[in-house]
């Protein structure tokens, strides 16, 4: 076994957990497009789902505080999922391989994550929390953030949702290791979108997933 | 206007006897137009889009008609077609979420 990839599996092996927004399966035969914007990193991944515990889908991310590229493959397993009368909650295990590569071209190499992520949810409330570790062969990074969020008001099935939340994040050896981010969720439809704005580095929040 | 006549085939089958409600998954039970599954686990728009994929994929069904508040699902079923207990099981475990009860209204 290579360094390299000795240093993937231990990422994945340590890596404690993770996933703030939207969850990552959908239904047997579901595609969903989940694109993210943190002013840290703008992701797109696409994925489809075989059945309603696991996706396969291709992950691309423009890391803005990082200067780097991935893009590459990811792989979403529902590891648990705990419903109960009014309420559910997941555990979420994410691995990606693919290639990274540095915006001035300077370095790139073979690239992996791991990720781990839990979320609890209610009509009224939700909590989740995601934690994901990156080697990029040329650079190591972690991340974790956790949300907490309430539905002003309960629509139908059909009817326009909104969430006001709380993102907590954690980015241990970025300028601003912790950072607050209150953002509000439209959902309607098949659409999600949200919206946020985190004081501490000036930056705007602007995430979008639809489901088909 | 097709979930307004759900919506009211729910509510019907509400006031029906309770022997009807708890009737068997017999061959006659089978058989009616209005099945209502309780499920747990359903909290948000995407659950209620899962399984209504899911059962649309299913050529007895005729129409949808999703409730959160309830958590439960009434399926209106193509005339003369039927489902079984373990279909709709089948159904509702595949779309990710756990059935409590079936209950079914004759047309």
């Amino acid at each position: 076994m290579t360094s390299r990839r000795f240093s993937l599996c231990a990422v994945a092996c340590f890596s404690i957990a993770a996933a703030a927004s939207a969850r990552p399966v959908s239904y047997p035969g579901g595609w969903t497009v989940m694109q993210r914007n943190t002013g840290d990193f703008s992701s797109l991944h696409l994925h489809y789902s075989p059945t309603f515990q696991d996706s396969v889908g291709a992950y691309v991310e423009q890391n803005w505080a990082d200067d780097y590229t991935f893009a590459g493959a990811q792989y979403n397993r529902l590891l648990r999922r705990w419903n109960a009368p009014g309420s559910q909650a997941n555990l979420y295990l994410n691995l990606g391989a693919g290639y990274a590569e540095s915006f001035d071209g300077s370095e790139q190499d073979l690239a992996g994550f791991a990720g781990l992520a839990a979320d609890w949810e209610t009509r009224r409330y939700f909590l989740s929390y995601q934690a994901r570790a990156y080697d990029l062969g040329f650079d190591q990074s972690a991340r974790q953030a956790a949300r907490a969020g309430i539905a002003p008001y309960i629509g139908d099935f059909g009817d326009l949702h909104t969430w006001l939340m709380v993102e907590v994040e954690n980015v241990p050896e970025a300028e601003t290791p912790v950072t607050v981010t209150p953002l509000v969720r439209f959902f309607y439809g098949v659409q999600l979108v949200e919206i946020g704005y985190t004081p501490e580095t000036e930056r705007f929040m602007a995430n979008w997933i639809v489901r088909f | 206007m097709l979930k307004a006549a759900m919506t009211a085939l729910a509510l019907s089958a509400m006031a029906t006897p309770l022997a009807l409600a708890e009737a068997p998954a017999t061959e006659e039970a089978a058989s009616a137009t209005l099945l209502t599954a309780k499920v747990n686990g359903m909290v948000c728009d995407f659950c209620a889009q899962a399984v209504t994929a899911m059962f649309g994929k299913d050529e007895a069904v005729d129409g949808i008609h999703v409730d959160l508040d309830s958590g439960e699902i009434h399926v209106m079923l193509k005339a003369g077609a039927s489902m079984s207990d373990a279909r709709v099981e089948e159904l509702v475990t595949k779309s990710g979420y756990d059935l409590v009860e079936v209950s079914r209204v004759p047309a």
